[in-house]
């Protein structure tokens, strides 16, 4: 707690000397000791997300310094109105985050206000998504490995769709927007300087992936006509959307057409229908999965 | 006593406390307590560290003054440096916003409400949006009305493993969202066991009226996706480009073998859901057991083909 007013306090950085000059209680006197007790303290309060800089302690880039600049340290006013406050206690409790890192934001936003909620969804927030959305907030260049790639993107923003998190954002070597699943990057992000870009005026997250994996993906874009039997006809209109329909035909079953820019997400979701489902068109494509299926049968015999 | 709290936690809630008694110099111990989700007892230990808090050379006019008056309420002095929260760590701001998005995108929010305002309020401090999309929320509303009246429900279902559509009569016990869909947890009268529903594969819902059972809910939502004992064991063997399904399914075993193929177990709980997998597959997976197994598949593509040599 000390230590902690005593950096925000100052207006230079100090040296470990310094801080254990003034601080109360001291630290220990033999130097080793020192370094290591202080070092110690300086994780657990980093830990906690206490920004504590270092500088050097004079222009010639002589000692290391510490202090906590009062502008990364203090929360800005979020003027929140206690039914704001309580809307969001519902929401931390309402959606389990896998973490108690709602709760902790909330105590620093002044503690609970109101009830809380029983849970009625689960939204997990492992991984290196906290890095992409670090990034995201810095308005940072986010550089990672994705299937063997290397990879750097400016990050708009981060997404979950169908249980599934993605950072999306303009790919720097593609030149292109485009989404990641967070859960596929290997190894850990890294993250560019802050402030490094601006984020477009008419964002909307959502639309850099589709809600149908189907409908998202780098192949040559084509449309494809489906007839879908009566016994499925329900779903895929609730899946695909009543604007899709090109055909009722008088035993139930329908036309459906969609645009394909990813054939083996297609392929997969016109299998996935198994007997009720036939590509009508393009020609090539229904040729492509006559002869997928001839090879799982001569596979199989 | 040292000014060291005991743990990074009283740390933590101290750095919170403080800002919050500055800016509500009325508030009391009890209030403190619920609001930090601690005991009365602990915001006193809190409360008899910070007197002995303050910047060198620690003397009186440098350290922070504590007031608790008789009617418990508490008021300090001489804490201008800790006037202000500490800021959000990207975790705290994500886990704020992906709830509240998630929350918001529910049908029943308000979405010009206080949580609305508060998340736009946090998104301008914190940055970054946060998008989340529950899916698809048909026939959700009625779901959890019919589990708030504790009615019986008669429901369209298409069952996506086994492929077959069958109008079930259920008791609702508990509808919530995990992995990317709603969830009906439900007593089925017609498997006359407890069944989980994927809500956006019902096609149709009727309340019947009829009161339904209550049973206890597990909370653990985890604990329903675990494979059924009598499941069928189906054991294939992948090649490099289907290595995806030991990320994406509950496999039971694996081995490695040559050529960087790997042999997987994975249970079954339907032919349906076992065709699908191969089908999507093709040629990069092979059947190893059992037999029947394969004799399915091959049923099941000749059925498609029939589909184009009409």
């Amino acid at each position: 707690m000390n230590l902690t007013a005593t950096l925000l306090d100052t207006r230079r950085p100090l040296s470990l000397d310094q801080i254990a000059d003034r601080l109360e209680p001291g630290y220990p006197d033999d130097l080793a000791a020192r370094r290591r007790s202080f070092e110690r303290d300086k994780e657990t309060l980093r830990d906690m997300g206490i920004p504590i800089s270092v500088e050097s302690t004079d222009s010639l880039g002589g000692e290391s310094g510490y202090r906590i600049r009062p502008s990364d340290y203090y929360l800005p006013d979020l003027d929140l109105t206690i039914q704001e406050r309580a809307a969001l206690h519902i929401a931390v409790t309402a959606i389990r985050v896998g973490s108690d890192a709602g709760r902790a934001g909330l105590t620093k936003l002044g503690g609970i206000e109101g009830p809380g909620s029983t849970p009625i969804a689960r939204l997990d927030l492992s991984g290196e998504l906290a890095g992409c959305f670090d990034a995201v907030a810095k308005r940072a260049p986010l550089f990672f490995s994705y299937r063997g790639d290397k990879r750097q993107i400016n990050p708009y923003g981060v997404l979950n769709r169908l249980g599934n998190w993605y950072v999306v954002g303009h790919d720097l070597d593609k030149g292109l927007p485009r989404a990641f699943r967070v859960d596929r990057i290997e190894g850990s992000v890294s993250i560019g300087k802050a402030k490094s870009f601006d984020r477009p005026d008419d964002l909307d997250v959502g639309s850099f992936v589709k809600s149908d994996p189907i409908t998202y993906g780098e192949d040559d874009p084509f449309d494809a006509l489906v007839l879908v039997d009566k016994n499925r006809a329900v779903g895929v209109v609730a899946q695909l959307g009543e604007e899709c329909v090109v055909e009722r035909k008088e035993d139930g079953a329908v036309v459906v057409t969609m645009r394909v820019v990813n054939k083996e997400a297609f392929r997969t979701w016109v299998l996935s229908l198994l007997e009720h489902a036939k590509v009508l068109s393009p020609d090539e494509c229904v040729a492509e999965m006559v002869a997928w299926l001839k090879e799982i049968l001569a596979r199989s015999k | 006593m040292s000014p060291r709290p005991q743990s990074a936690t009283q740390l933590q809630r101290m750095l919170a406390l403080v800002p919050w008694i500055l800016a509500n110099p009325e508030t009391t111990i009890d209030e403190l307590a619920k609001r930090f989700e601690v005991s009365s007892r602990e915001i006193e230990k809190d409360l008899a560290v910070l007197p002995l808090c303050g910047l060198p050379p620690y003397t009186a006019d440098r350290l922070i003054d504590v007031l608790v008056s008789e009617d418990g309420s508490v008021s300090i002095r001489l804490a201008e440096y800790f006037e202000r929260p500490l800021r959000l760590t990207p975790g705290e701001g994500l886990a704020l916003l992906a709830a509240g998005r998630a929350l918001l995108a529910v049908p029943g929010s308000d979405p010009s409400g206080p949580l609305a305002n508060a998340l736009v309020k946090l998104e301008e401090v914190v940055g970054g949006p946060v998008a989340v999309d529950v899916g698809n929320t048909d026939h959700l509303s009625e779901l959890q009305s019919a589990v708030a009246k504790s009615e019986q429900v008669e429901m369209v279902y298409h069952s996506f493993a086994r492929d077959e559509i069958s109008t079930r009569r259920v008791d609702p016990q508990q509808v919530f969202h995990a992995l990317g869909f709603w969830y009906l947890a439900a007593f089925c009268h017609q498997a006359d066991d407890d069944r989980l529903f994927r809500i956006d594969r019902v096609q149709s819902v009727r309340l019947t009226g009829e009161q339904s059972k209550k049973r206890p809910v597990d909370d653990d939502f985890e604990s329903i996706f675990h494979p059924k004992v009598n499941d069928e064991r189906v054991r294939f063997l992948l090649n490099s480009e289907a290595l995806w399904v030991i990320e994406d399914l509950p496999i039971e075993d694996s081995i490695e073998r040559d050529n960087g193929k790997v042999e997987v177990v994975i249970a079954v709980s339907g032919t349906a859901f076992l065709d699908r997998l191969l089908l999507r597959l093709g040629p990069a997976v092979e059947v190893i057991d059992p037999p029947s197994a394969r004799d399915d598949l091959v049923k099941a593509t000749q059925r498609i083909l029939d589909l184009y040599s009409s």
